[in-house]
């Protein structure tokens, strides 16, 4: 197996090699790229092996204010860079004309690492006439993919609450609460005396998604955004699409935070905290469970993990409404099949001088061989082989994370921005340095492995059902509202403005009458946002 | 009358006479005014020309190729929207509170670090109260968020006196927002604000208060009879100055102490353009907005000068 | 005793004032010191913390776990100190033109019997109430006068102010009529009388107008942006800090990320940077301000023509 990665290895080096030869002048390429990075130091060593064997030099713009306005005014300037990463605006780009169609550039004989990558799932990424203006940056993978741990949406709950009641199964959202409440009743402060908060919700900004997401999850439907799709179509092959906000379905889960907020789980000033509070309060160890994203509380994560605070950290869990609710039995649908991240990535810009080679830079970079550069390095530096087991110390690990060590030893934005493999080596060796199972195992305190063998699991994915099938319209959420935007603004703020209220009504009286009031305001938003969901999915169903 | 047009018949045929040899005399002057005149015609009144987008469905998607002309459009969008019309009610309420309670601390501030007599604690005090000028909002307004959280210092100071039996919900009840705002600026601009009366203040003519006391006035009196007519004409020229820009309450404070419970009080016209005009790429919507608060900001300035000189008092134009 | 023109005054009582009341003065300026002096330190106190555990909040006035690590991430960076020098070299250019053209017209203005004064007045004062808005102004500097991607693109726009040519104006005002009249007599021209002797006697002024252009410039961030947002080697110090601030919007797609993708599209800026940032940029200004606080001392005075 090994001999046959170095000959592998060894094949592409010669076939890279030749394309030096045929290879071109040095050209400087330009890059925006719609996210705040860092510049990469002058010698940093990827960087320049890219430099050296394709002779492109790269000119990096970040993003520093806000991304609608600078993409405003490049596109009205044309001031376009040679590579265009659009960040979460990206679709802006290319309504807006300042993208190629890539499609004509890629093809099995010219370029096959490319064709492979996105075969499969072209029919969803090409638009409505059937260009392809980015190539996915995330989302693509190879031999299955790995889940280890749940990344995206789920109720947390501290692991020590878990702990306390001698790790009992949480499976519906009256268990969850019900936890919550009697440990809150038998510990009302941590150790130094600090209060307990039962239940925290963010609302900040865009962040918003912990208050107003998780009726879906809790109907058993993994995250399609602000709708609910009906997975088996109806005789003419229509997936019936609803907002599920406004519907019955989605009061008894703010009735039970109402309730909760009566007795004192729920603190008021959770809507009205910055997202710095939000980590602050998490970081302190006195919050005890949430709705939320994995990935948007990681700081506060690595905080309590730093001071050796790991009961304080959360496990994530897949709830769903009990029978007694009357929606049936109800299986949990958290996890999802590998979703491509459609329309964000690099785009070759209009005045790009040489997409030809921007399109063969990545085209090479796809390669086995720079994959493994890109992800994990350069072998005997920042990992090392055993047995043919792509490994890392933990010094290498952990350096990893040091920001001055990533801008000479990384080649970050391209990395993040340019396409690339996913999931498994032909090797079984994983891409991502922190899935291989060796170093995941490395990472993990005490306590945590501890606390996974009392459940008898073997990671914390464990908790969750097997990712579905990826639904033909990918998720709903990667939708681009831009053309219904005021609609969808205002939908958005009435969601925003009345559940707080509707949470922190007096009694069922005020419950009822806020929450009346709040459907029949949403309405009209709710329709448009209805109707216009239904034909983008069925576009995208029957592409 | 008469005696006016008395005095101007010799004055009339000279003027005219003499007009080119008046702009002859006055050539230097020409030359260092009209050179930034130009300037100012061109880095501010040339880009006006973009005011025409006001008329035009102007967005990120034709941005490139060029929008279409949809007449009063944008204008109707806005003034059709009741938040639009309630952001513009909190712009000027905010701006009018910041203005009043702003103006008076620091002529306060002024009048107090005027009253000292030592030199070191004066500077002192001058520099500490000057330095929050220079946090950024995002600090500043962190700051404040913790300072009236329910169970921040705030509250509990206010419980442990017995002033209210349960915590205020200060953040989260639009009814407080003004005031909250007004506080933070306060606070923040202060002692930067001050320094404008206080360097007035010291080229006050000393004599004016010795005589004061000579003539038996305390402290108090000489404060309201020598300091505050001292400083009338600055304090005039700002209010007119500022009065012209009622329509700026800010954008940056609103924006990041606002929420979602409060937003009927918080939005201002910059926070809304940034919503439905800006961030939406709808930049027709945010040059129409902009264009309504210039010539309101203009209504407003020539309205407060021209007041001004009916009483009689300095004038900015 | 005059009372004649102050009734109500008793004089036994002002000897007792003079003790009370520079105390009460005293000790509100002393509280109102703590409460503004407070926020500052504590900015101060949490760039000086360790990063993760500035997160959990909490502090004072010192740190709590001694740590200069916000300030290694913002200052090992080679950019930083090149930065620095374009920000300075801007912050000096344009405080220097903007003092000279904004004093020379002020100094116009401050002539009544100039025939164009009331005219130009007007103009001059309605561009602090007239704003084109951002895309006009932006297609101004980079399409008509195409100076993005140049320094030159921090000055030009910046040379004038409105406000602090009232101020000037004001000044000069006030000073006495018969210095410039007998210069006059002698046969100066006004260029001459300007240069030689209103522009002298105005330093306490320009002192004080100085120090609001150069804050000004000194703080600027979105012109790099805008502009200059490729060109690394003409960076800002506010602009790099503000990158360094700059929290991750991007939320990678979350349910089928790998670890590493995810730790990258978390990164969020430690509080700790965030603090070092404000003292870093605010220290200049700090170190000059004494400089020009001599200066204004001996007064700016702001006041109306008489319409």
């Amino acid at each position: 197996m090994r001999k046959l990665v170095a000959m592998l290895l060894a094949l592409m080096m010669v076939l890279s090699m030749a394309s030096i030869a045929v290879a071109e002048e040095p050209i400087v390429v330009t890059v925006f790229r719609g996210d705040p990075g860092d510049q990469p130091a002058d010698d940093n060593k990827i960087y320049k092996m890219i430099e050296e064997e394709f002779g492109i030099k790269f000119e990096f713009e970040f993003l520093a204010g806000d991304l609608d306005e600078t993409l405003g005014t490049k596109l009205m300037n044309e001031d376009f860079p040679d590579l265009f990463d659009g960040g979460n605006s990206a679709e802006k780009l290319i309504n807006g004309g300042a993208l190629i169609d890539l499609l004509p550039y890629i093809s099995e004989e010219k370029t096959p690492n490319l064709y492979n990558h996105i075969k499969d799932l072209l029919p969803q990424l090409v638009n409505d006439n059937g260009e392809l203006f980015i190539i996915p940056n995330y989302g693509i993978n190879y031999n299955g993919q790995i889940v280890n741990a749940c990344n995206g949406p789920a109720f947390f709950v501290q692991k020590q609450v878990l702990a306390w009641d001698n790790y009992p199964q949480i499976k519906t959202l009256d268990q969850y609460f019900d936890l919550i409440e009697r440990f809150l009743a038998a510990n009302p402060t941590d150790e130094n005396g600090a209060k307990y908060e039962g239940f925290a919700i963010l609302c900040e900004d865009w962040r918003h998604f912990c208050l107003i997401n998780p009726v879906q999850h809790l109907m058993g439907q993994p995250n399609e955004g602000e709708v609910f799709i009906n997975r088996t179509p109806d005789e003419n092959g229509v997936y019936a699409v609803e907002t599920f906000i406004d519907k019955p379905y989605a009061k008894p889960y703010y009735k039970k935070l109402n309730e909760m907020y009566k007795k004192g789980l729920i603190n008021p000033d959770t809507f009205v905290m910055t997202y710095d509070q939000y980590i602050a309060k998490l970081s302190s160890g006195t919050v005890l469970g949430m709705f939320d994203q994995t990935w948007d509380f990681g700081t506060a994560t690595a905080a309590l993990e730093t001071a050796g605070m790991y009961k304080n950290t959360y496990v994530a869990l897949p709830l769903v409404y009990d029978e007694s609710y009357g929606f049936g039995t109800i299986s949990e649908q958290y996890l999802n099949g590998g979703v491509p991240n459609k329309d964000r990535g690099f785009g070759i810009s209009v005045s790009c001088e040489y997409p030809e080679r921007m399109i063969n830079l990545f085209e090479n970079l796809l390669s086995d061989r720079w994959q493994t550069i890109l992800q994990w390095g350069i072998e005997g530096e920042d990992y090392y082989v055993e047995n043919g087991r792509l490994l890392m110390t933990p010094e290498q690990y952990s350096v990893r994370s040091d920001a001055t060590w990533k801008i000479q030893n990384q080649a970050l934005t391209i990395w993040e921005s340019a396409p690339k493999k996913q999931g498994s080596m032909d090797d079984g060796n994983t891409w991502a340095p922190g899935d291989q199972p060796e170093i995941l195992q490395l990472n993990m305190s005490d306590y945590d492995k501890e606390f996974l063998a009392a459940y008898g699991y073997g990671k914390w994915a464990d908790f969750f059902n097997p990712p579905c099938e990826l639904a033909p319209w990918g998720e709903a959420w990667q939708i681009d509202s831009a053309p219904i935007d005021d609609d969808n603004k205002d939908f958005l703020a009435c969601q925003d403005q009345w559940l707080p209220k509707i949470i922190m009504s007096a009694d069922d009286a005020e419950f009822d009458a806020n929450w009346d009031a709040f459907v029949a305001e949403i309405a009209p938003f709710a329709q448009v946002k209805t109707e216009f969901m239904q034909e983008e999915v069925m576009k995208l169903v029957n592409k | 009358m008469t005696t006016g047009a008395v005095n101007n018949i010799p004055l009339l045929p000279t003027r005219k006479k003499n007009i080119w040899k008046v702009l002859w005399d006055q050539k230097y002057l020409m030359l260092m005014s009209v050179p930034v005149l130009l300037y100012v015609l061109f880095f501010n009144y040339y880009p006006l020309w973009g005011w025409r987008y006001a008329f035009q469905n102007l967005n990120l998607n034709n941005i490139k190729k060029g929008a279409d002309w949809i007449g009063m459009g944008n204008f109707e969008w806005l003034f059709n929207r009741e938040d639009f019309i309630n952001s513009i009610r909190n712009t000027l309420a905010m701006s009018t509170i910041n203005l009043i309670v702003g103006t008076i601390a620091s002529i306060l501030l002024a009048i107090l670090l005027n009253e000292v007599r030592n030199k070191g604690f004066k500077r002192t005090v001058q520099t500490v109260t000057y330095l929050p000028h220079f946090l950024s909002m995002v600090i500043v307004v962190g700051m404040a968020q913790n300072m009236f959280m329910s169970d921040g210092p705030i509250n509990n100071l206010l419980m442990a006196t017995k002033l209210v039996d349960k915590p205020v919900y200060w953040l989260g009840e639009g009814k407080y927002f003004w005031f909250l705002v007004a506080i933070i600026n306060v606070w923040k601009e202060v002692g930067w604000n001050s320094i404008i009366y206080i360097s007035t203040m010291t080229s006050i003519d000393p004599t004016l208060y010795e005589a004061a006391s000579i003539d038996g006035a305390g402290r108090f009196r000489r404060i309201l009879h020598v300091t505050l007519p001292g400083i009338k004409s600055t304090f005039m020229v700002l209010l007119i100055m500022n009065i012209g820009h009622l329509m700026e309450a800010g954008f940056e404070i609103q924006y990041l102490l606002g929420n979602d419970l409060t937003i009927d009080f918080s939005q201002t016209i910059d926070v809304f353009v940034m919503k439905y005009g800006i961030s939406g790429g709808n930049y027709g919507r945010a040059i129409a907005s902009g264009m309504f608060k210039s010539v309101v900001g203009i209504i407003l300035l020539v309205g407060a000068n021209f007041i001004a000189k009916k009483l009689d008092e300095d004038t900015l134009l | 005793m005059s009372t004649a023109t102050l009734p109500n005054f008793k004089p036994r009582k002002s000897k007792n004032r003079d003790i009370v009341f520079p105390l009460v003065n005293g000790l509100i300026l002393c509280i109102l010191m703590f409460v503004t002096l407070f926020p500052v330190l504590n900015t101060v106190a949490i760039s000086f913390n360790d990063g993760i555990d500035a997160v959990r909040g909490g502090i004072g006035i010192w740190p709590r776990v001694f740590s200069t690590e916000a300030y290694n991430a913002l200052l090992s960076d080679k950019l930083t100190y090149n930065a620095f020098g374009i920000s300075v070299a801007r912050t000096v250019i344009t405080t220097l033109l903007n003092l000279l053209l904004t004093s020379m017209l002020a100094f116009a203005l401050s002539r009544k019997e100039y025939v164009f004064n009331k005219f130009i007045t007007f103009i001059v004062v309605m561009t602090m109430y007239v704003n084109a808005g951002l895309i006009p102004n932006y297609l101004l500097i980079s399409k008509t006068l195409k100076l993005t991607k140049t320094f030159w693109v921090y000055i030009i726009p910046t040379m004038f102010s409105c406000f602090n040519m009232i101020v000037i104006r004001t000044y000069i005002l006030g000073l006495p009529e018969a210095l410039a009249e007998s210069a006059r007599i002698d046969g100066a021209n006004d260029l001459r009388i300007f240069w030689q002797i209103i522009f002298p006697l105005c330093t306490p002024v320009l002192a004080t107008v100085a120090l609001f252009v150069a804050v000004g410039s000194w703080n600027q961030w979105f012109d790099t942006q805008l502009y200059n947002g490729s060109k690394k080697n003409l960076y800002t110090l506010q602009y790099l800090l503000k990158m360094k601030l700059a929290t991750s919007m991007q939320s990678a797609n979350a349910a089928n990320t790998s670890v590493d993708a995810l730790a990258n599209a978390t990164k969020s800026t430690p509080v700790t940077v965030r603090c070092a940032t404000t003292v870093i940029s605010a220290v200049p200004i700090l170190v000059v301000y004494p400089f020009l606080q001599r200066y204004f001392v001996t007064g700016m005075v702001l006041g109306g023509v008489k319409g």
